[in-house]
């Protein structure tokens, strides 16, 4: 790809960067003009579209594409520039299908128009919003706080909700439109899908997000590096250490700090304790949208099992805010690691009873085979990751494609099934938590003694750009971070899994019912305010 | 017939009981009311796990008779908002409360729905700082997020004040105080692409006191 992009397209600048420390192989700006053609070929070469957003420089905006592959890690960040006055850009929405969605959060987050972009409106903000957050012209807004305000934007919201989304209103003949969510058992969250529907039919299925945004992003530019650690326990509530994990990789690999063999071990065990945690919440919940209510206590019951060893360690249950830059708030206590070793033989029985009982039952099995199914193409040009993408066939794990801390040293498989339906994904999961059980069982028997912090650090972050990810329980987690040498960040870029995958459903839902959709839903693990940032 | 929806209109109204009173039968309906509440299976973000994994078999709140929960508002008198109130989310949880049916009451779970909680800034434009700014409160439960322990305690607390007719359960729109954070924020200014552009050259200033701060990591 360098040399084709060295040698086609002429970069106007062109910069090697070290992909151990900025996590990418170079950094290309291209022209406006030619950001297509790159695109084209990218894909062409079956990457995917990692991450796309924009900074906001005085002189004008910078709009970053980062390119990926499955096989390799073999990041790339491309630039355009986009001028402040003459806002436009163009749209790669027709090449990749992820684009749609990452373009309409730029253009509302900065403005910027996406030429031949199918629909520039709001993703995450309120229909009626007309602010552009991100901008660093932008100096707050005291409107939302305020009580009458409050009430008169409920009318506005609704009002422009209507206009926004006129389909969600009318009725032409057969066809009808429902709205599933915002407040539904099962869109785990708040999450609007307006389904087309003829009959009980799905013809297609369009996702509202936003309803949990919570401007992380912004909300970081204003406070240090040191006070970000809470919004990354709360990003993703439900595997809290694997987001921790991921701002401290990308803060110590800029920073060149390498946190003690203690920490890493305690780092690799609770958050691989944590996945186990996450995909317990979801099977429970995935199976209680089927119509199972069994193996939701039982899964409840495990889980509790697992907190209460976290709680010993951090002190938290839930939105964990345990690791510092190089090292941990505390350390991992001597009960816990004995509760450890009396959970991994229980919780091993334990899945086997799960797999007795639901694996092969009837019922389950003919409502999720063959149901929802995602093709590796779809899977490509959506940037799905995680569970979901390895039920596609594809063994994309960071662990393993790019081993960070320990896992290097560590033998566990990464589960894979090629069939891409609902049933796939059930099984990845589930295999992935015999797997996690193998990691921390080689992990909890020689915990290295030492010292749980690398000592005092700077408090800023060294000017530049970094890109850094992680595997979290659903997928590959990225943070984009500009730094400028300050106490705080000049902008971090959040690439969450679940939003890719919950983009990807759109092309899963056409041909369901109705009840099917609540299964495509349940098996595809989101997490809304982790979408919704 | 019209309705009035104006808030003045509605604060300077008296509420219908007010008229008549029958205190016995209304101690009979409130003790009858404290023991079956119904609560919306509704969440918003994190402490809608921990309202979850309350009502799940560890904590199992089935024991204390709130294990009904009800997916619809038409069939529900309790709504538990627990999670951060984002500002797209605010007409959709108005329209939920205004669905249930009167007497109907309200427990602010957690920080983010008592008061904005972690995600309040001077200036912050996503999230409404406490849904009792829209709709009235009858508990809150402090906590980021609470546990589950505090949950039913909140509950507790809520079957106590109905049992002993401290609250009849909300008819009308809230008056609620409202307080502006005047604080000034750190905002950043927008930077110079052309500097930020250059390393080599610039970071040769700010290195020197950056070094000092360096050295103790290794020491």
């Amino acid at each position: 790809m360098k040399k084709w992009l060295q040698g086609s397209i002429k970069p106007e600048e062109f910069t090697e960067k070290n992909i151990k420390t900025a996590g990418i192989h170079f950094e290309a700006l291209v022209g406006q003009d030619k950001i297509r053609e790159v695109a084209k070929e990218f894909l062409k070469q079956s990457y995917y579209l990692e991450s796309l957003t924009a900074v906001d420089f005085q002189e004008c905006f910078e709009v970053v594409y980062h390119f990926n592959r499955w096989e390799t890690q073999a990041r790339v960040c491309v630039k355009i520039l986009v001028g402040k006055d003459a806002n436009n850009a163009p749209s790669l929405s027709s090449i990749y299908k992820s684009a749609v969605w990452f373009e309409r959060e730029v253009h509302e987050m900065f403005g910027i128009t996406f030429d031949g972009h199918p629909g520039l409106k709001n993703l995450l903000l309120p229909e009626s919003s007309r602010i552009h957050p991100l901008l660093k012209s932008f100096k707050g807004e005291p409107k939302g706080s305020d009580v009458a305000q409050s009430l008169k934007l409920i009318e506005e919201d609704k009002r422009d909700f209507e206009v926004a989304y006129p389909r969600s209103i009318t009725q032409q003949g057969k066809d009808y439109y429902l709205n599933l969510g915002p407040q539904h058992p099962s869109t785990h969250g708040v999450l609007r899908i307006l389904l087309h529907l003829n009959g009980e039919r799905i013809l297609d299925g369009e996702p509202i997000i936003g309803y949990s945004h919570r401007h992380h992003e912004k909300m970081m530019e204003i406070q240090n590096y040191l006070a970000c650690w809470p919004n990354f326990g709360r990003l993703d509530y439900v595997g809290a250490m694997s987001f921790n994990f991921g701002y401290a990789r990308l803060v110590e690999t800029a920073m060149g700090v390498a946190p003690p063999p203690r920490v890493e071990a305690i780092r690799v065990l609770t958050t691989e304790l944590n996945r186990i945690a996450s995909h317990l919440l979801w099977l429970g919940t995935f199976l209680m949208d089927l119509g199972a209510m069994t193996p939701f206590f039982y899964c409840f019951d495990d889980r509790e099992k697992i907190l209460d060893i976290l709680e010993m360690a951090t002190g938290e249950r839930l939105t964990y805010d345990y690791f510092r830059f190089g090292g941990l708030d505390k350390d991992f206590p001597v009960e816990a690691i004995a509760a450890t070793k009396q959970f991994i033989p229980e919780f091993k029985k334990r899945l086997r009873e799960y797999d007795k009982l639901i694996s092969k039952n009837v019922i389950f099995l003919n409502r999720v085979r063959g149901m929802g199914i995602l093709t590796k193409e779809d899977a490509l040009a959506y940037g799905v990751t995680g569970p979901m993408l390895r039920a596609s066939g594809v063994a994309l794990d960071e662990r393993r494609r790019d081993p960070y801390s320990l896992y290097q040293h560590l033998d566990f498989n990464v589960p894979i099934r090629t069939d891409g339906d609902v049933y796939a994904r059930y099984e990845v999961r589930m295999q992935e938590m015999e797997e996690c059980l193998k990691i921390i069982a080689q992990l909890v028997d020689n915990l290295p003694e030492g010292a749980i912090s690398s000592g005092k650090l700077p408090k800023n972050v060294p000017k530049g750009e970094y890109y850094s990810a992680i595997e979290s329980a659903r997928g590959s987690f990225g943070i984009y971070l500009v730094s400028d040498g300050s106490l705080n960040p000049y902008r971090i870029k959040l690439r969450t899994p679940s939003f890719s995958n919950l983009n990807a459903i759109i092309d899963m839902l056409p041909g369901c019912f109705i009840s099917d959709a609540v299964a495509v839903l349940g098996s595809t693990d989101i997490v809304l305010p982790e979408i919704d940032r | 017939m019209e309705i009035n929806k104006d808030p003045e209109f509605l604060e300077t109204q008296t509420p219908p009981n007010g008229l008549v009173s029958f205190f016995k039968l209304d101690h009979l309906l409130n003790i009858a009311r404290s023991n079956s509440q119904w609560p919306l299976t509704f969440g918003l973000a994190c402490c809608a796990i921990e309202f979850m994994a309350a009502g799940a078999s560890r904590f199992d709140l089935d024991r204390f008779g709130f294990g009904v929960a009800r997916p619809s508002p038409r069939q529900a008198d309790l709504m538990i908002v627990a999670g951060t109130i984002s500002r797209k989310m605010v007409p959709c949880i108005k329209t939920l409360y205004d669905q249930m049916p009167a007497p109907k009451y309200v427990i602010a779970h957690g920080g983010c729905a008592t008061a904005g909680g972690p995600f309040k800034y001077p200036g912050q434009y996503g999230i409404l700082e406490g849904i009792d700014k829209i709709i009235p409160v009858n508990v809150y439960i402090p906590g980021c997020p609470p546990r589950p322990e505090a949950l039913i305690a909140g509950l507790l607390e809520l079957r106590r004040l109905i049992k002993e007719g401290k609250t009849q359960g909300t008819m009308s729109p809230a008056i609620i105080e409202d307080s502006q954070d005047a604080r000034p924020a750190e905002y950043k200014n927008a930077i110079s692409r052309a500097d930020f552009r250059k390393p080599p050259a610039p970071p040769a200033p700010p290195t020197p006191p950056a070094a000092p701060t360096a050295a103790p990591a290794q020491a």
